[in-house]
């Protein structure tokens, strides 16, 4: 997204899907990518956190973008995406307590998520409501897909079930499936991610 | 001077503005939302303890905590809870209890017989023990033994029959550390709470 022209609100939706996915392509927010993906309703909480706290901060900083001072700009980003974090944080532990405790520390740290500061700087900073609104939903929506999708992954392999619903029979239950408890663990986090990354190279590779 | 302060609030006025109203955002949500989350803490305690002691409806705190020594020097204030039945009548006393596991603190809810003689089971409040081995403190294997053991010293084996109740507890294979620190947290908590009761004349 360059400075100038606003980018038209189709474009600006497609580029953080695919073109710009933070996660499989601009490779932040690699923390919770690899933290929260244990389980898909896990991975789907911290997405949606992700995408509100984006969309709001998007629409704050785009709202003060004339006013704000250069050398001051970090300081209010901070301000404001810390803000809306922890009104996120104040929702999970009210109304899904259990969430609130499995993803632990890691909704608090969406502040230094690289994803939110990122689009405060390159797209909420330059450019109208609209655009950033969009901007926040489609890099939003995109790091919640890519990290369902890893979480899928994992937690199929680990428990044979995917949104805790049964999928392949496990031995335990007398089925033929026997989990990966490696998968469960950091090192099923990053072989898993390793592979995706891999898969989206090919899948990119220019010809 | 007055320069300066020209300068000053030239430079900040969008940050002092700014701060006052997202922390105009954050106070009323925070207003909105406390008495919520105090309740489900209230709900959790409540639920955890509910689900050791049957017939319990009530868990009173009892006064003045007593305090646990955890070793190396760190001691901790544990607040025992009297669970009462419909009648009135005392059913057993529950507790928060917490020691050092494997990964991080490790934070139990312990409940024990009207006259502190039996275990009725424990709950994990929080873990971070490694998925897979270390959470299994949790599991049947391992929970079960504790349910109807003596409310005494507890001592962890390598090796034994899980299903015999007693103050032996067999470790979880792959997971000693975890296993030892929950023994550990209730040799920790048993003598001192039966003591200080003992003291206060609740039990005999």
């Amino acid at each position: 997204m360059a400075n100038g022209q606003a980018p038209s609100i189709s474009r600006t939706f497609i580029t953080g899907l695919w073109r710009e996915n933070p996660t499989l392509r601009l490779l932040i927010g690699m923390c919770p990518t690899l933290a929260v993906t244990t389980a898909v309703k896990p991975a789907l909480t911290m997405g949606i956190s992700v995408i509100f706290v984006l969309v709001c901060s998007n629409l704050a900083v785009s709202l003060m973008r004339k006013l704000i001072k250069p050398h001051l700009r970090m300081l209010v980003f901070t301000l404001a995406i810390a803000t809306f974090v922890t009104i996120c944080d104040l929702f999970l532990r009210a109304f899904a307590p259990r969430m609130s405790e499995v993803l632990g520390a890691y909704i608090p740290l969406i502040i230094v998520n690289c994803i939110i500061i990122c689009r405060a700087e390159v797209c909420a900073s330059k450019y109208g409501l609209v655009v950033s609104a969009i901007d926040g939903v489609s890099m939003g929506l995109g790091f919640t897909l890519s990290l369902c999708f890893l979480a899928a992954i994992r937690e199929i392999l680990s428990t044979g079930a995917i949104f805790e619903i049964p999928i392949l029979a496990t031995v335990g239950n007398g089925g033929w499936f026997v989990p990966w408890a490696a998968m469960r663990m950091p090192v099923g986090a990053f072989v898993s991610l390793g592979l995706i990354l891999g898969a989206v190279n090919v899948i990119t590779r220019k010809k | 001077m007055l320069k300066w302060l020209k300068n000053f609030v030239e430079q900040s006025w969008l940050l002092i503005a700014a701060s006052f109203v997202f922390g105009l955002l954050l106070a009323l949500a925070n207003l909105a939302w406390t008495p919520r989350i105090e309740q489900n803490k209230i709900d959790k305690l409540n639920k955890l303890m509910g689900s050791l002691i049957s017939g319990a409806e009530k868990f009173e705190p009892m006064p003045d905590g007593v305090t646990v020594n955890l070793g190396r020097g760190k001691t901790a204030q544990c607040i025992v809870y009297k669970a009462l039945g419909g009648d009135g009548t005392a059913k057993g006393f529950c507790f928060i209890a917490e020691g050092t596991g494997f990964a991080d603190k490790i934070e139990l809810v312990v409940a024990v017989d009207a006259s502190f003689e039996k275990i009725f089971g424990f709950n994990v409040l929080s873990s971070s023990e490694t998925p897979g081995f270390g959470d299994q403190i949790a599991y049947p294997f391992y929970n079960d033994q504790f349910k109807g053991a003596p409310a005494d010293k507890l001592e962890l084996v390598g090796a034994g029959d899980a299903k015999q109740i007693d103050n032996k507890i067999v470790a979880i294979s792959g997971a000693t550390v975890s296993s030892s620190a929950v023994v550990n947290i209730f040799n920790n908590y048993l003598g001192r709470i039966k003591q200080a009761l003992v003291e206060k004349g609740v039990i005999q």
